[in-house]
C-alpha cells in the first residue's frame, strides 16, 4: 500500500492554520512560564526552610510526574475544586507550570554559573538587594540561559500536540479530524508532522542564531 | 470535596497492572534506544559524509517531533509497511526511536569527551578502530554518560504515558479506564501521578548511588563563601 499525495498536500494549509493555535498557546505558556519561573527563582533565594521544603517537593513532583498526567489534573482533577476550566485554559495552565519548574531549574543552574565579582561589586556598592537583581543578576541570568531557553520554547511547542487529548483543537487533532473524514489516518499525520519540523526546526535554528548574537556579551 | 480512597483500593489490580506494564515498556526501550544510540552516535562522528548527514537527518527528525507525533506515525505507517505488531510492541519501537536521537547526543559528547590521544595511541600499538573503541574509549565514556542517561531515561519512563493513546495497558491508560468506571478523575490521576513520581524517584536515587560509587574523582566541595552567595546559592 503506498501513500496517497493528495491527502497530503491537502491537509497542509488546513495544518498550518491549526499549527498557529500550538504556537499561541505555546507562547502564551513560556509568557507565564517566565514570569513564574522569575518568581519561583526569587522565592527559593529567600532562605527559610519550610518555604523551600515546600518548593522543593513540588519541583520534585513535577519534574518526576509526565506532564500527560499533569494536563489531565488540570482539566480533570480542577473541577474537583469547583475550577472549571475549558481545555485550552487548562491545558495552557498546565503546561505554564510544567515550564515554570523546569525554567526555575535552569535558573538555578545558571545562577550557580555565574561570576560572583560584578556582585561582590554591586555590594560593596552599598546597591539594594532589588537593585541588584533587577540590574546586575538578572540581566546576565537572562543572557546565560538563553540557549536552554530556546530548548524550553521546543519542549513547549512538542507539549502542546498533547492537548488534542483533552480535545483542544490544534494541529495534531486538526490532522486526526481530516484523517476521519478521509479515511486515510497516516497522510495528515504526517503532513502535520511536517509542519511541527518546520516550526521547531526555526526555533532551533533561530535560538542558535541569537546566541551567537549575545555570545560576546556572556557573564 | 473528599478524598475518595476505595477509587484507589477498589481498583488497585488494574493500577498494579498498569505500573508493571509502564516499567516493562521503559526498560525494554531504554535497551533498545540505547542500542540504537550507540551506532548513531559513531555515524555521527563518522569521517564520512554519506554517514554523517543520515546520523543528521535521523536526529533532527527525531529531535524536532514531539513524541505523540511519532507515535502515530509509527502506529498508521507500521500497518502500511504490512508489518500488523501489536500496541505494546508499535510502542516499544517508537519510543526508542525517538529516544534514541537524544541519547546519542549524548554517547556522542561521551566520545568527545575522552581525550583524543586515547583512540591515537589506540591506533599506534595496533588496535582496530573498533577495538579502540571497544577496550579504551567506551570504558572512560562511563562516567560521562550515566549522569544524562539517567535523565533521558527518566524522560523516557515519563514519555511512556503517551502510548495510552494507542491503547497501551499502561498507568495512564489503566487511569483513563478506572476514571470511566469511577468518575472520580482527582483521585485517579492523582494516584497515577504518585504512581510515575514513585517510579523515577527510585530510579533516580539508585542512578544516584551508581554515580557515586563510580565517581571516586568528586570535585572538593568550595568552602569559600562567597558575598555573592545570597543570590547565587539555591538548594537543590
Amino acid at each position: 500500500m503506498d501513500l496517497d499525495g493528495t491527502v497530503f498536500l491537502d491537509a497542509l494549509p488546513r495544518l498550518a492554520v491549526a499549527a498557529g493555535s500550538n504556537l499561541k498557546i505555546a507562547m502564551i505558556a513560556i509568557l507565564f512560564a517566565l514570569i513564574g519561573g522569575t518568581a519561583l527563582t526569587l522565592l527559593r533565594t529567600v532562605r527559610w526552610k519550610p518555604l523551600s521544603r515546600v518548593i522543593g517537593i513540588v519541583i520534585g513532583f513535577i519534574r518526576g510526574t509526565p506532564i500527560l498526567i499533569q494536563i489531565f489534573l488540570f482539566y480533570y482533577g480542577l473541577p474537583v475544586l469547583h475550577i472549571d476550566l475549558a481545555p485550552i485554559t487548562a491545558g495552557i495552565c498546565a503546561i505554564a507550570f510544567n515550564s515554570t519548574i523546569f525554567i526555575t531549574e535552569i535558573m538555578r543552574a545558571g545562577l550557580a554559573g555565574m561570576d560572583p565579582g560584578p556582585i561582590e561589586a554591586a555590594i560593596a556598592l552599598g546597591l539594594r538587594k532589588r537593585v541588584i537583581w533587577t540590574h546586575v543578576v538578572l540581566p546576565q541570568l537572562y543572557i546565560r540561559v538563553l540557549p536552554p531557553l530556546v530548548n524550553e520554547m521546543t519542549v513547549i511547542v512538542k507539549a502542546t500536540t498533547l492537548l488534542s487529548v483533552i480535545t483542544v483543537v490544534e494541529v495534531l487533532r486538526t490532522a486526526q479530524q481530516i484523517g476521519n473524514t478521509a479515511f486515510r489516518p497516516l497522510e495528515p499525520i504526517l503532513a502535520a508532522a511536517a509542519v511541527l519540523f518546520i516550526v521547531n526546526f526555526t526555533i532551533s535554528r533561530g535560538g542558535r542564531l541569537i546566541e551567537n548574537r549575545f555570545a560576546n556579551r556572556r557573564g | 470535596m473528599a478524598f475518595d480512597i476505595t477509587v484507589i483500593t477498589g481498583n488497585w489490580a488494574l493500577f498494579a497492572q498498569g505500573a508493571a506494564v509502564t516499567l516493562l515498556v521503559a526498560a525494554t526501550s531504554v535497551v533498545v534506544a540505547f542500542a540504537l544510540a550507540v551506532p548513531l552516535a559513531l555515524m555521527a562522528l563518522s569521517r564520512r559524509q554519506l554517514l554523517r548527514w543520515s546520523a543528521a537527518v535521523y536526529l533532527e527528525c527525531f529531535r524536532n517531533l514531539p513524541f505523540i507525533v511519532i507515535l502515530y506515525i509509527f502506529f498508521y505507517g507500521l500497518p502500511m509497511l504490512q508489518l500488523q505488531l501489536p500496541e505494546i510492541a508499535t510502542g516499544i519501537i517508537a519510543l526508542s526511536c525517538f529516544a534514541s536521537a537524544y541519547l546519542s547526543e549524548i554517547v556522542r559528547g561521551a566520545i568527545l569527551s575522552v581525550p583524543a590521544g586515547q583512540m591515537e595511541a589506540a591506533r599506534a600499538i595496533g588496535m582496530s578502530y573498533i577495538r579502540g573503541m571497544w577496550e579504551i574509549v567506551a570504558p572512560q565514556t562511563l562516567k560521562f554518560l550515566i549522569p544524562p542517561c539517567t535523565n533521558t531515561s527518566i524522560s523516557m519512563l515519563k514519555e511512556t504515558s503517551v502510548l495510552s493513546a494507542i491503547t497501551v495497558g499502561e498507568i495512564t491508560y489503566q487511569g483513563l479506564i478506572v476514571q470511566g468506571r469511577t468518575f472520580a478523575p482527582f483521585e485517579v490521576f492523582l494516584t497515577t501521578a504518585c504512581l510515575y513520581w514513585l517510579m523515577t524517584s527510585a530510579f533516580a536515587a539508585l542512578m544516584g548511588r551508581a554515580e557515586r560509587s563510580n565517581n571516586t574523582t568528586r570535585s572538593a566541595p568550595q568552602t569559600r563563601r562567597s558575598l555573592a552567595d545570597q543570590f547565587l546559592k539555591i538548594e537543590a
